[in-house]
């Protein structure tokens, strides 16, 4: 028993949990000692502190620190034999595991669990707004509603299950054994349940889960109820995940493709995450610091955001949005990567204008930190912003503009494969040029006067997310899972989901364009009687939508456990997470391969991308020999 | 804090290749970059780190030049120290000299000068904190009465966490020196520790203008 917990384990990280809340008032205990405070363990300290403690002792206890403790003491660290490699039973998806082809079905399933759940709220949202009047949850349960959600499916889901896709793939794809740092990585991947637990217990908390939206203006959060604390330090836990899962994905591509991988002979999906990490790596600091401000706002008095005291409510905003405007391509660019692989595969084409698709990825980069004031243009900041932040706010349009026009030119005279991700890939295009349509309506000062705070706003992000980021993801886990899981899924049923999902999708979002545009305020659990009709219709189209996504989870579960067996190439792609087996071996690949050719040469008679060592393109001696024992080695083993 | 794990993450994480003889493992990735993976990744670290302090200088900015009434010290009575803090700058800079002589030491196989340096290092780094901390008990006001005070102790302490930070980083060196550890040919321990501890340094010298000076 007591070998439970003294090993790494689900255990240790139980009594860490514990630990850290015990330590949690402790500390609370003396400091309100020396100062002579009354009550001495007081209620709302004790939650902030253990909000940070207790993850940190789970993470401690779980075994994600024991090598860097070790070798911080200057003690031998216990050489990795690689026993954490791989998973052999559902078992091991619960522990501290440093494969990225692990880490990536870990951080995929803990998202799409959290994909429901938000999804699930949803469903009750549109049940209250079935009708004008309440009918199930009073208005402050469904402020919290709202904000769970869109906490949940950002942070929880679009964020880390692009990373999660990119972490089981993108090693792969540049040649590399596994990411540059697997211990980093396994961290940023503990990191997220917690932070998704933590947002959903606020439903426990006093007075409520936390209200205030996705955005969490101050002062309503320095003043709203505890439930706020929970979304305020949720979000630090996933924003440490993502910075370092970004700067891991950005070392893994500068220092370990390939030879003969230059940077343009990389796929976009590569260049669409190397793009991504850079905008995480620079705006993410901003929301931690803006919450952090909060907390300090709250918890001691501070006036970052009291006027009183000399403080600017304003500035909240500032900060926020300069990270949150580059947080919606860091929700976007990663299916611009997704969509690009498939259109090239499933069109059988070269994509059209590869440089300018890198390009423009990079120019959103740096376009993205220009326009953060547009979403504040009725918040009363000073005038003269107004107008530069439209200006940029148009432009920023083009390199999207330019990617869209180059996926067109790459199906023209294309031979199209329509599977479901294909199908996935097409509607992405369509729904996400009308989400950038709106966007640009809403770049129009005039415009958005008039429709801020209306479902128009509502329309338009489901548009861009829904339609778009969504639709990537559901496209880019069609595309990869007979590699990750090595079955293949029920091609009639993806045909289904995307029809359904398609259908349903445009009838639940497209008339809020109308009814925003009539003014129907956004987060708000009533409204007028004009509106009754059009909410009826759209509560029912969105159960739908939701009975669609049972159906993608219905595919997954029951091809993973017996689909067919897929082999190692079923789309004839390319790029080189196809030359290995599926799923592919335990250290991806015997020997390091080398790349010859451009990654999107389809329909050029003779091209290949990449060849293992020992293939027909002849190696050096040298790395050969060594190359070739490894191989038989991992043949022994398998 | 999450920087604290995340600054652990990059300088700690540690290469296993000497291990490969020894027992099956993944092939060597490809060398696609001169630079050292802990060297890239702090290097990218401290970009992040870097906005973490800009989102404070923004609201630096709106505090002392946009909110509704704004101003800056001195007003009613309340002054800083400026020529204190000008001598903890200098003990703060001087640390960053030390550190780069361990680093020097170290690289041309002088154990004493590794040694030498991180205590020398170590002790100025405490003695910035402690100077620090006595500021604060004295100066006469607290975060709480006003937002240039929230701003005084939100970037001077913000930098002071990463003082802190550091000097457990550079602890952890110190430690590992004295048990024996690094070598002229392995000494990256000592080298990203030593570049994120020139990094607290320089932020300091924007610190101290921002506050202190203009
Ligand atoms: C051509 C590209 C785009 C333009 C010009 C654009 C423009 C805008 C503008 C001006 C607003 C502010 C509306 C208001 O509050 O009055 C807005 C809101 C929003 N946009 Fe976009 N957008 C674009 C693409 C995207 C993409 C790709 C995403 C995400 C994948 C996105 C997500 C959002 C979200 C989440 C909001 C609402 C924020 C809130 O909660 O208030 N947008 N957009
Ligand atoms: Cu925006």
């Amino acid at each position: 028993m007591v070998a439970k917990f003294r090993g790494p384990g689900m255990y240790r990280a139980a009594l860490g949990t514990a630990l850290g809340t015990a330590l949690s008032y402790a500390i609370i205990g003396i400091f309100r000692s020396w100062y002579g405070l009354d009550p001495l363990f007081k209620g709302y300290a004790v939650l902030e502190l253990s909000l940070f403690l207790a993850p940190i002792g789970f993470l401690i206890g779980l075994g994600a620190f024991d090598y860097w403790f070790r070798w911080a003491a200057g003690r031998p660290t216990i050489p990795d034999d690689h026993s954490s490699h791989g998973a052999h039973s559902w078992r091991d998806y619960f522990k501290v595991n440093t494969d990225h082809k692990v880490i990536g079905i870990q951080y995929v399933v803990t998202s799409f669990v959290f994909f429901f759940i938000g999804g699930l709220f949803a469903m009750l949202m549109r049940a209250e707004l079935a009708q004008p009047g309440r009918q199930f949850v009073d208005p402050s349960t469904f402020n919290g509603l709202f904000s769970v959600h869109a906490s949940l499916l950002i942070f929880l889901f679009i964020i880390p299950v692009f990373a999660g896709m990119a972490n089981y793939v993108l090693p792969l794809m540049i040649g590399a054994p596994d990411m540059a740092f697997p211990r980093l990585n396994a961290l940023s991947f503990w990191m997220l349940p917690l932070a998704g637990i933590m947002m959903l217990m606020s439903f426990g908390a006093p007075g409520g889960s936390f209200a205030s939206g996705w955005t969490a203006y101050a002062p309503l959060s320095v003043t709203a109820p505890e439930g706020q604390v929970f979304f305020t330090i949720g979000v630090q836990f996933a924003g440490a995940s993502s910075i370092a899962t970004a700067l891991n994905f950005l070392v893994t591509i500068i220092t370990m493709r390939a030879p003969g991988m230059s940077f343009f002979r990389m796929p976009l999906l590569v260049w669409a995450n190397f793009s991504t990490s850079l905008l995480v790596v620079i705006a993410t600091p901003f929301i931690a610091v803006s919450q952090f401000m909060v907390l300090f706002d709250r918890a001691l008095g501070f006036n970052f955001f009291n006027p009183t005291g000399g403080g600017d409510v304003l500035m909240y905003q500032h900060i926020f949005w300069f990270y949150s405007h580059p947080a919606v391509y860091i929700m976007m660019l990663p299916g611009f990567g997704i969509i690009s692989e498939i259109l090239a595969v499933k069109s059988r084409k070269p994509i059209f204008g590869y440089r300018m698709m890198a390009f423009s990825l990079l120019a959103i980069v740096v376009l993205g930190f220009t326009v953060w004031a547009h979403h504040m243009f009725v918040s009363g900041m000073q005038d003269w912003i107004r107008v530069p932040m439209m200006i940029t706010t148009a432009i920023i349009a083009v390199p999207t503009g330019i990617k869209i026009f180059s996926w067109l030119a790459t199906l023209w005279r294309g031979v199209l494969h329509l599977d479901t991700p294909m199908l996935f890939s097409l509607g992405f295009l369509t729904m996400f040029t009308l989400g950038g349509i709106s966007g640009v309506m809403l770049a129009i000062i005039p415009v958005t006067i008039h429709v801020s705070d209306t479902y128009f706003i509502v329309a338009h992000i489901h548009y861009v997310l829904f339609g778009g980021s969504l639709l990537t993801i559901f496209a880019g886990v069609y595309y990869w899972f007979p590699k990750m899981t090595g079955r293949m899924y029920d091609e009639r049923l993806g045909k289904l989901h995307f029809w359904t999902t398609f259908i349903f999708f445009n009838a639940t979002f497209a008339p809020m364009h109308v009814i925003g545009i009539q003014g129907m305020p956004r987060r708000v659990a009533d409204y007028a009687e004009q509106w009754a009709g059009w909410n009826m219709a759209i509560s029912i189209m969105s159960f739908f939508l939701g009975l669609s996504a049972l159906l993608f989870a219905y595919n997954m579960i029951v091809s993973w456990r017996g689909g067919p067996r897929a082999d190692s190439n079923p789309w004839n792609a390319l790029t080189l997470e196809w030359l290995v087996t599926s799923p592919p071996p335990i250290f991806n690949f015997d020997a390091i391969p080398t790349v010859v050719g451009g990654p999107y040469e389809y329909g050029v008679p003779g091209a290949v991308h990449g060849v293992l060592k020992g293939a027909e393109v002849p190696q050096p001696a040298g790395a050969t020999a060594s190359g070739a024992s490894h191989g038989s080695a991992t043949k022994d083993q398998e | 804090m999450e920087a604290a794990g995340i600054s652990a993450g990059i300088a700690l994480d540690h290469h296993d290749d000497g291990h490969d003889d020894h027992h099956h493992g993944p092939p060597p990735a490809n060398r696609s970059s001169r630079v050292s993976h802990e060297v890239l990744g702090m290097l990218l670290f401290i970009i992040s780190e870097i906005m973490v302090f800009a989102a404070f200088f923004a609201a630096y900015f709106f505090i002392r030049l946009v909110a509704e009434g704004h101003r800056w010290f001195p007003f009613e009575g309340y002054e800083l120290p400026v020529a204190i803090a000008g001598v903890n700058t200098a003990i703060l800079l001087s640390s960053s000299l030390t550190m780069h002589w361990a680093q020097v030491s170290i690289k041309n196989g002088n154990r004493f000068g590794l040694k030498v340096g991180m205590v020398l290092t170590s002790l100025l780094g405490a003695t910035f904190l402690f100077i620090q901390i006595n500021e604060y008990i004295h100066i006469g006001f607290s975060p709480q009465d006003h937002a240039q005070g929230t701003i005084f102790y939100g970037l001077t302490g913000l930098h002071g966490a990463h003082v802190l930070v550091g000097l457990s980083l550079l602890i952890i060196v110190t430690v590992r020196a004295f048990r024996g550890h690094f070598s002229p040919e392995h000494h990256h321990g000592v080298e990203i520790p030593g570049i994120y501890w020139h990094f607290v340094d320089v932020m300091w010298i924007v610190v101290y203008t921002a506050i202190y000076i203009i």
